[in-house]
């Protein structure tokens, strides 16, 4: 399935160019070496195994589209970053999503997290979703900042969530996105009604 | 183009007003048309019946309102049972076909079209995306104006952040309207 607008080139704080796209059904050995790759501190905050021979596969079946939307950032033919929307169809948060992003040491800090999550809020608007929610570890300063910028704020804290890969105890921070607003926009549109009317 | 009356009906907080002033921003700005609309609700700001009054035309229009409406684009009960007698002979009625059921009230010749607009915005992401479907509808299945005109008159018109949604509305009204025509045919 090709998306429109992608791939989309990006230019990084530091001057690399990235190249972000949809994955794809044969992507999962790169997949497999970009997440192999990651240090081991960086591979504990994600919910999955990834370093799992099965784990790529299992993950590009269960992409489509809709309930999960995966992308991929490469530059010069490597992957160097993976972000994906998680969203459930049904229930009672079936109007919210949820990002998670993973991206090289390499190209940390240089903004590629923050085009990835810019990109994900972007599919999850399209989407209709309401709400747009991430999980940071505390002392992930520069990915809350990253966040931030994209309009998430602190919603929540789970005190001694998580252990690092040194066994301290940190907290995780619940960030959120709520783009309700546009549709309440949209929804006044429709009103079909003027409040000056009479007047 | 000759000049083609076309009535917008349904309740209030279905968007009737909005899919009146897309039809004739895409006829004015993006077609080179006339066109002009008058808009009727009721007091309530939703629930009560309203229509748009949409005229398109090459000529200038001296007469603004809708009497024997060319083109009937229908999204409630209430508003087909007003409105259905009203349709020229020979007329088009666009429905929304899971609402609404068609009966003996079409004039002779009357073609009669419908969508199931509500369950193809659902399935998008939005039930409130139903009259942009319609919007899609009825310019698949008249051929009255180009698709992209129409399409650039949504862009302009509905809150920044929801243009990806509403295209996809459109576009979704728009192939299913091209798909009854040929099947139609």
């Amino acid at each position: 399935m090709r998306l429109e607008g992608y791939p989309k080139d990006v230019t990084l704080r530091d001057g690399a160019s990235v190249s972000i796209r949809p994955i794809e059904p044969d992507d999962g050995e790169a997949l497999a070496g970009f997440y192999r790759e990651l240090p081991e501190e960086d591979r504990l905050f994600l919910r999955e195994d990834v370093t799992r021979p099965e784990w790529p596969e299992e993950f590009i079946r269960s992409v489509d589209f809709d309930r999960v939307f995966s992308l991929l950032a490469e530059h010069q033919d490597r992957v160097v970053g993976n972000a994906t929307l998680y969203r459930s169809r049904h229930g009672w948060s079936a109007h919210v999503a949820e990002i998670r992003i993973a991206v090289a040491r390499p190209f940390q800090h240089h903004g590629l997290g923050t085009a990835l999550a810019s990109q994900l809020v972007l599919h999850a608007t399209s989407l209709g979703l309401e709400k747009i929610v991430a999980h940071v570890v505390d002392n992930q300063v520069s990915a809350k900042r990253a966040f931030e910028k994209l309009g998430f704020h602190k919603d929540a804290v789970l005190r001694g969530h998580v252990k690092d890969i040194r066994g301290v105890t940190r907290d995780l921070v619940v960030m959120s996105n709520d783009v309700s607003h546009l549709w309440e926009a949209m929804a006044a549109l429709m009103a079909d009604y003027s409040p000056t009317m009479g007047e | 183009m000759p000049k083609t009356e076309i009535r917008v009906g349904g309740l209030g907080g279905q968007g009737v007003i909005l899919c009146g002033q897309i039809i004739g921003r895409a006829a004015a700005i993006y077609s080179g048309k006339h066109a002009t609309m008058i808009q009727s609700f009721g007091p309530e700001a939703r629930g009560s019946a309203c229509s748009a009054q949409v005229i398109i035309s090459d000529e200038e229009i001296g007469y603004p309102y809708v009497t024997k409406p060319d083109i009937l684009i229908v999204m409630s009960v209430d508003a087909y049972a007003q409105f259905a007698p009203q349709l020229k002979p020979g007329g088009m009625l666009l429905f929304e076909n899971e609402l609404i059921t068609v009966d003996g009230k079409l004039p002779a010749g009357a073609r009669a079209l419908g969508t199931p607009a509500t369950r193809f915005a659902e399935e998008i992401g939005r039930r409130l995306v139903l009259n942009i479907v319609m919007v899609g509808f009825f310019a698949g299945t008249t051929g009255l104006l180009e698709f992209g005109a129409v399409e650039r008159a949504v862009r302009d018109s509905v809150p920044r952040g929801t243009e990806d949604l509403n295209l996809r509305a459109l576009r979704k009204g728009y192939e299913y309207g091209l798909e009854v025509v040929a099947a139609k045919a």
